[in-house]
């Protein structure tokens, strides 16, 4: 966690030790708990999970179906990492996210410890940032457990080379590993509006199962009313609509502009969710 | 960790305010001089940013640029017709409301050209301006790209990993250099539109049986564009009017929308580019050779013979055994008899299994065998129960089947007839008798 370490150059002495000792120990509360570590590890043992069963049933019928990539993996390791981030986007991704968003204020009102928190000299905006950074770091770490491991996995049982892309062109393999860490960058981005959104349900309530369900409520109503196509016209705003959008790196000339379209569309939620957040959280009278 | 140092006095004054008034908190707490409602009033004006910045641009790009000179509607279909061939290459939306059900199958099995029956399709399109060009389809992690290159092409889908090779009849391959011309280059099943193929059409049938004026020059993908407006004089046609937008400086066509009686307000068809570059692309753009592992299908296209060259006209095919044309203009009507519809259905059901009756590549090869000789004559649209497809897009009517859409009408009869004309179905159950 080389972040914690980094001073924060503008702040005066107090505050920015303050704030970097309040950040090292919201990371230290979400990576220490037991909780948290076996979700990432389950999240982790999804890409092992398909690799082991595509190398099982590789010579089999039913090799080569299911979701976009799987029929890939067997030729190409790489792959693995497309497929398991396909698999996990829809559920698995926004559940992780919203069990550490969501828990993050709602947590330490719940156990009562957010009362001694704000005795602590740091302002209140402070402190929601501390928490939104520890809780994106979370969910990066977990994007990038399943790629670390779906690479892993995937070059042990298949083997890594060159990837072929969408458009059927072939480009070398360590012009693959850039495009896959663009992926890896852009998945961990589309998870930042959520984040946003699990902060604010967070500071709504002091049951934190309330604030952690109702974020993945959101994440799934919104692939929902995104799937019904009389809906098209908000389509291109919804929180999760652009998700895919990371296979853009795998197309023949990446466009920049469809990606940054994704960003922004992340970035307007978090934007508003944020500022929500920000002005529950700094009006909230804290009692317990 | 230390502080820099640098701090100047009024960035501090800042901060302690920002601390002081806007965050410092805790029970401790007294110096807080925001008001409740001035704090709320901050996600409001975040979402009102937002707003603007989504929607400003929008409305910016929709504003006319009326300052280019004037030409008459004659003079601008001149244009595209004789327009020197520029390299293009860009974002082309296509949204077709043809009223069809709904078949759309891209989120099973990736991006093909059935998506273009309804809804909206993103393509990425590059052009020479010769005889390269390459259309890709764009899909949720998905892609089906058509290469085109001199006398031969590729269409690739990424979703079953297959790849056709369509390749001129190699009997036909010194007639087709002699041609050279891109009216020549092979046809592929499953192909692509453009906004420009799309305007070829209707321009074609321009100077009859139709008023064109010219509206106000709009902007299409940032570029200033003169747009055509074509109305069929008569009303026997689905067809209510077309727009066709042309780039002011290179005559490239930038949009084509089709609009029908049934609706006036939206397009029933739109093909355009939301962005557009006419720098020449990448030349390896056009050079595709399958992935190592697909799999690959070849298909030789013969040339059409000379003479057939031109679309079909009422005279030159009407002796043409089961063939006919009935109608002129918009209300043309194309009869083809002695279809068996059945046969049709029945060797495409049994060649291109459904996805998922085989896996193994093994039991595809053994496929193939058995299936091999219809297999340049199928429709090129993978893997697909066509069947039920047709059964989903038609309705059952007296004496046949029906598929009736915004802009086209087919009749399927039971004795092998197939008429298609974009006019009400009516006319075309009259016409059947």
């Amino acid at each position: 966690m080389s972040i914690v370490d980094t001073p924060v150059p503008v702040a005066p002495a107090a505050p920015a030790r303050a704030t970097a000792r309040l950040l090292r120990s919201e990371l230290r509360l979400v990576f220490g708990r037991v909780r948290n570590l076996v979700l990432l590890a389950g999240l982790a043992a999804v890409p092992l999970l398909i690799g082991t069963v595509l190398f099982v049933t590789q010579s089999t019928p039913v090799a080569g179906q299911g979701p976009p990539f799987l029929d890939r993996v067997t030729g190409n390791g790489v792959f693995l990492v497309f497929a398991a981030l396909v698999s996990c986007l829809p559920f698995l991704l926004p559940l992780c996210v919203a069990i550490v968003s969501g828990d993050a204020i709602a947590g330490e009102a719940s156990t009562g410890t957010l009362r001694y928190l704000l005795v602590v000299p740091v302002p209140r905006t402070r402190l929601l940032l501390a928490k939104a950074v520890a809780a994106l770091a979370f969910a990066g770490a977990a994007v990038v457990a399943i790629a670390v491991v779906g690479l892993a996995a995937g070059a042990a049982y298949f083997g890594v080379g060159d990837v072929v892309l969408l458009s059927g062109d072939t480009i070398p393999l360590a012009a693959g590993m850039l495009r896959t860490l663009g992926v890896v960058g852009y998945v961990i981005a589309s998870l930042t509006g959520l984040v946003a959104v699990g902060l604010f349900l967070s500071t709504l309530t002091e049951v934190p199962v309330a604030a952690m369900a109702s974020t993945v409520v959101v994440a799934i109503v919104s692939g929902v009313l995104d799937a019904l196509p009389q809906l098209s016209a908000i389509h291109p705003g919804l929180l999760t609509h652009h998700w895919l959008d990371f296979g853009e790196f795998l197309r023949l000339e990446v466009d920049a502009s469809t990606l940054l379209a994704g960003l922004a569309v992340q970035g307007a939620w978090v934007a508003i969710f944020g500022a929500l957040a920000w002005s529950r959280f700094t009006t909230a009278d804290v009692s317990s | 960790m230390a502080p820099t140092g640098t701090v100047r006095v009024p960035s501090d004054v800042v901060l302690s305010l920002v601390s002081g008034t806007l965050g410092h908190s805790g029970p401790m707490d007294t110096t807080r001089s925001l008001s409740p409602r001035v704090r709320w009033a901050v996600p409001a004006v975040a979402a009102g940013a937002v707003a603007a910045a989504f929607l400003v641009p929008a409305a910016v790009g929709a504003v006319a640029s009326d300052d280019l000179p004037a030409v008459t509607a004659d003079e601008l279909v001149d244009r595209v017709a004789n327009a020197e061939k520029v390299p293009v290459s860009g974002t082309v939306v296509y949204t077709a409301r043809l009223g069809l059900p709904d078949v759309t199958v891209s989120e099973l099995q990736g991006a093909g050209p059935l998506d273009l029956l309804g809804g909206s399709t993103t393509m990425r399109v590059w052009s020479d301006g010769e005889d390269a060009s390459r259309a890709a389809l764009l899909g949720d992690v998905s892609e089906y790209s058509v290469v085109r290159s001199g006398p031969e092409a590729w269409t690739y889908s990424s979703a079953d990993d297959e790849a056709v090779h369509y390749v001129v009849d190699p009997a036909d391959l010194e007639r087709y250099e002699a041609l050279a011309d891109e009216a020549a280059e092979p046809s592929v099943e499953g192909d692509v539109p453009t906004p420009s193929e799309a305007a070829d059409l209707a321009l074609a049938q321009a100077r009859i049986y139709t008023d064109i004026t010219t509206t106000d020059p709009v902007e299409v993908a940032g570029r200033s564009a003169y747009q055509v407006e074509l109305r069929p004089q008569t009303d026997g046609t689905l067809v209510d009017r077309i727009r066709v937008a042309v780039d002011a400086e290179t005559s490239v066509v930038l949009r084509t929308q089709v609009w029908s009686v049934q609706d006036t307000e939206d397009p029933a068809l739109e093909v355009g580019f939301t962005d557009v570059s006419f720098d020449a692309p990448d030349p390896s753009v056009f050079d595709f050779s399958p992935p190592a592992g697909a799999e690959v299908r070849e298909v030789e296209v013969p040339l059409p013979e000379p003479g057939t060259m031109e679309k079909p006209g009422s005279e030159a095919l009407g002796e043409d055994a089961g063939f006919a044309v009935s109608g002129t203009g918009w209300e043309t009507v194309v009869e083809v008899s002695d279809v068996d519809v059945e046969e049709i259905l029945g060797a495409t059901a049994e060649g291109r299994l459904p996805e998922g009756s085989t896996g193994s590549s093994g039991a595809d090869d053994l496929l193939e065998e058995f299936t091999d000789a219809e297999e340049g004559e199928l429709p090129g649209i993978p893997e697909l129960d066509t069947q039920a497809l047709y059964d989903q897009l038609t309705t059952p009517v007296d004496g046949g089947r029906l598929l009736t859409s915004a802009l086209l009408s087919v009749l399927v009869t039971d004795d092998g007839r197939v008429l298609a004309g974009a006019v009400p179905p009516a006319t075309l159950e009259e016409l059947a008798g």
